[in-house]
Parts: C-alpha cells; structure tokens; sequence
C-alpha cells in the first residue's frame, strides 16, 4: 500500500519546485503585500468600465 | 410562489402583495416537504424565521422599511457565525466556530431587511468542490439526484435552485461559490478579494477566501453585494473603496465591451456539452454588441500550485487542532488534504505569496489591456455522480478534486471578481455554467454582462423538479 505520507512529501515537493523555478528572479522588492496594492490600484474606479 | 427571485420577492413583499410571515412560510413549507431528500439545510430555525418575519411585518404596516431587502427570507452557509444558531462548518461538532461577533454579512443583511432561514450544509471545512458531507449527508443536485450539487457551498447552491430560500451566501477559496452555482444552474460570485468582509465566518485560508452571493437571477446578486460589500473594521484585509449601486448599470447594455475567450487551457478536458454550451454563451453575448476576440492567458499551472501551497499552509494552521488532537473525526479526504499543510516550509509559502503578487500584476497588464473581460467555462464536466467522485483511493479523490475545480481557481489566487451564471443543460439535464471574469473592482462591469445574457436566454428561469 503506498504511504500517503511519502506521497504528500512528494507532491508538496512537485509544486514548490515548480514555484522555486518560477521565483529564480524575483527582486527584494517583491514582497507578498504588493498583491493587495495592485488590485487596489490597478481597480476600476467605479465599479464598471463605461 | 416558488418562482420568486429575490427582487421580485422584495417588490411583492413592498407592495404588499404578499407579507414577510407569508413569504417565510412558503420556504419553510417547501424546505419542510423537499429538503429531506435534498439536504441542503444542516439548521432551520424556523421559531427564529417567524417571530422575525412577524416585527418586519408589523414594521411594514407602519411604514417602517429597514431597507431593499424586507422581508426576504435567506440562508448561509453554515460557516457564516449567525447568534443564537450553531455553526458546525460542516463537522461532527456542532458548535466547531464560535465568534464573539455575529458574521458581518449576515447583520448587514439583516439591518437590510432580511430573514434568516438557517445554515446552509457544505463539504466538511469547505474542504472540497463535490458538496458530499458525512456528517450531514451529501447535498443532492436537485436537477438530478445522486450527482453532486457541487461545493463547498453544497447547501447554498441547492437550496436556492430548489427554491428553499430566495438568496443564499457562500464562500469560495478556490470556486466553492461557483461551482456549485454552475452545478445547480444558478448565479454565483465570488468578489474582488477586500469587497466582502469575511469578518465572523470561518477561515479556510486567509489570503483566498472569498464570500458572495448564490442568487436566481444577476440583479438578486447586485442588490445582495451592494448591501454585504464595503470596509469592515474587523476585517483588515477589506477594502476602503466606495460600494456602488451594482443594479444601477444593469440594463445600460454591454456594446462596445471587449471580451475575450482563451483559445488556450480553459476549455482543454472540458466536455463536449460544456463546450458547447459556452461557445454558445459567448456567441450571444457577441450578437448583444460586445466585441467578442481570441485571447491567450497564460498557464494556469503556477497559479493553481500557488494556490495549492497557500491554501493548505494555511488551513493547516487555522485547523491544527482539529488536524491533531481529533483526526479521527475527519473525513478521510478532508483530512490528507489538511495534513498537507504541515509539510509546508515558511520559505516556500513565502515564496508563493511573492510571486502571486507578480503573477497578478502581470496577468492584469496582459490581458485587461486587450480585453475588459474573460469568458470560461466554470465547470468541465456538468454535475458527475456522487459515487463516481468518491470512488477509489484517497489520492485519486483529491486529484479528482482539483481537475473539477482547475477552471475556477486560478481566479482565487489573482484575487479577481468572477460571476458564473446558467449557459445551458447537458443532453440530461445538468447545468452547466459560464464563468465570467473582470478587472479588480469590476463587479458592476461583470454584472452587466451576465445581466444582459441573462435577459437574451431563459436559462434562469428552469426549475428543477422536486417531486
């Protein structure tokens, strides 16, 4: 029977090797909060696009 | 009386064509007579319900009118902290959530005039996008029974299309309020992240949950989110931006929009009558005066393992002790996917919260510069059966998961406002849906478009039936 602890190591492992790769070039700059700044600024101002 | 939608409630009940004691009778009569088979309710507080529906409509014969939503009956999912009603979030322990404050959503739909039916069933700590439960029984698609009704807002989503309740509220973190919109044909959105407070609900995760509106019709689910939206003092993740009067714009027609449609992983796997159904969808929308283009997004891949990393970081932590103290009281499935979370590093959540913020600003650079929006599928496959999705090892379920949620998710993690309204049936009968996105903040632009389909289809308008 397979052990679904190792599997879930395994996969966890799969995906943040995948983020890793992805990440190789983000700045110091990039921090996690930009993400709420961007939807607030990057939002339409009055709630539709005219 | 079955047939209400929200609005149309709302205008009866103004009019006093019918009274809130009425109107809150009528549901609990339906629920009463079909929710047996359905399981949408985990508590109906029925005492609760009529003494309510009893002051607003002494309060309506003394012209007193709280706001838009007098008198009409809701439910929620029963993560939403309701006083005086347990709040299991769909485990074996009644009160699993308790807060000092009532969810906001609720006492602001309340202070608008609405009743509260009950607390609405769900997969088990919204751990899961097929609505089956345990504890409380799987929710029954009410289009067609044994198949799933989708979840986690299991209960929401059937209760609405069944008519027990004239408008419901989910949460969604990584679909949980659209698929079972588009399961049960009916309309769902999950908003902007910092649109809706998710003060006084349950946590999944922090930085992916989403609550909305489960509505008949798009102008219920604008009238709901111009009342639940808006900053909230306990929450900190909500926004400070103005709420506008989503129904405002509604019929102002959706020329000149330009909307794309990917020609690239969105409707790969998706199955023939889902395709169908949505191209269909995108062709009307075209003949309404948008302009309909070819769009290429990029690969959801990263997003959904993004997704995948925070949100089991995260739900690990909010539900540790359940996690190790009682394991044994978790569904198999709900468990594994728990315990995931404590085999994620610091580092790498770190990491995965860094590059969704430069995977959302880059995918609002790429595509909203072409488009004002993106139409999908929600669903790839119209409602499978429950037994089918529970099939077979553990691991398989949840790969199983994550294949039906893999259209919707991807919009958790960039955070934008994403509707699902009803395109259509499956060659038996199952909904299937549309899934349309916008920029952050473009719920009145979304609207409008699921609104002017809506008004060009009758997709709305079928009934299940319950006999």
């Amino acid at each position: 029977m397979a052990d679904p602890d190792r599997q879930t190591r395994v996969d966890v492992a799969d995906v943040a090797a995948l983020i890793e790769r992805t990440c190789a070039d983000l700045a110091m700059s990039e921090e996690p909060s930009n993400f709420a700044a961007t939807l607030e600024n990057d939002g339409v101002a009055d709630g539709g696009v005219s | 009386m079955s047939d209400w939608t929200l609005v149309s409630l709302a205008e009866a009940i103004r009019t006093k064509a019918v009274s809130p004691v009425e109107a809150t009778r009528t549901y609990l009569d339906r629920i009463g007579r079909y929710d047996g088979a359905i399981r949408s309710f985990i508590t109906v507080d029925a005492d609760g319900a009529l003494s309510a529906a009893r002051a607003l409509e002494a309060d309506a014969a003394a012209g007193r009118w709280r706001g838009p939503l007098h008198g009409v009956p809701l439910a929620y999912k029963d993560l939403c902290h309701v006083h005086g009603l347990p709040t299991s979030c769909g485990t074996r322990t009644a009160e699993y959530f308790t807060s000092e404050h009532e969810c906001t959503i609720v006492t602001r739909l309340r202070a608008a005039g609405a009743i509260t039916l009950g607390k609405l069933n769900m997969t088990e700590l919204a751990l899961g996008p097929f609505g089956d439960n345990a504890h409380h029984g799987d929710v029954q698609n009410p289009w067609r029974r044994g198949h799933v009704s989708g979840g986690s807002s299991s209960g929401s989503g059937a209760a609405v299309a069944a008519g027990f309740a004239a408008g419901a509220i989910g949460s969604d973190t990584g679909g949980s309020i659209r698929l079972p919109s588009a399961a049960c044909g009916i309309v769902g959105l999950k908003p902007t992240y910092g649109r809706v407070s998710r003060g006084g609900a349950m946590a999944l995760s922090w930085s992916l949950d989403h609550l909305g509106p489960m509505t008949r019709t798009v102008r219920d689910a604008a009238l709901m989110l111009g009342v639940i939206a808006g900053h909230d003092p306990r929450d900190g993740t909500t926004s400070r931006r103005a709420v506008v009067d989503y129904t405002a714009g509604l019929d102002d027609g959706i020329a000149g929009l330009r909307v794309g449609v990917p020609d690239n992983y969105y409707f790969g796997g998706v199955t023939a009558d889902v395709e169908t159904a949505v191209r269909e969808a995108a062709r009307t929308i075209e003949s309404l005066g948008a302009s309909l283009r070819p769009l290429r997004l990029p690969d959801p891949a990263i997003l959904h393992g993004i997704g995948n990393v925070i949100a089991r970081a995260e739900s690990a932590v909010i539900h540790e002790r359940l996690a190790r103290e009682r394991p044994h009281e978790l569904q198999p499935v709900v468990r594994a996917r728990l315990e995931v979370g404590f085999h994620i590093s610091a580092h790498d959540y770190l990491q995965a919260m860094r590059l969704r913020a430069r995977l959302t600003r880059q995918f609002i650079d790429d595509v909203f510069t072409d488009v004002d929006l993106v139409l999908t599928p929600t669903i790839p496959e119209p409602a499978p059966a429950l037994d089918a999705t529970k099939a077979g090892p553990v691991d398989e379920f949840v790969r199983r998961m994550g294949r039906f949620s893999r259209l919707t998710r991807p919009f958790n993690v960039l955070g934008l406002p994403a509707l699902s309204v009803p395109c259509g049936f499956s060659v038996d009968g199952r909904p299937v849906g549309l899934q349309i996105a916008g920029r952050p903040f473009a719920e009145a632009t979304v609207f409008r478009v699921g609104h002017a389909y809506e008004r060009a289809t009758d997709w709305h308008t079928r009934r299940p039936s319950l006999e």
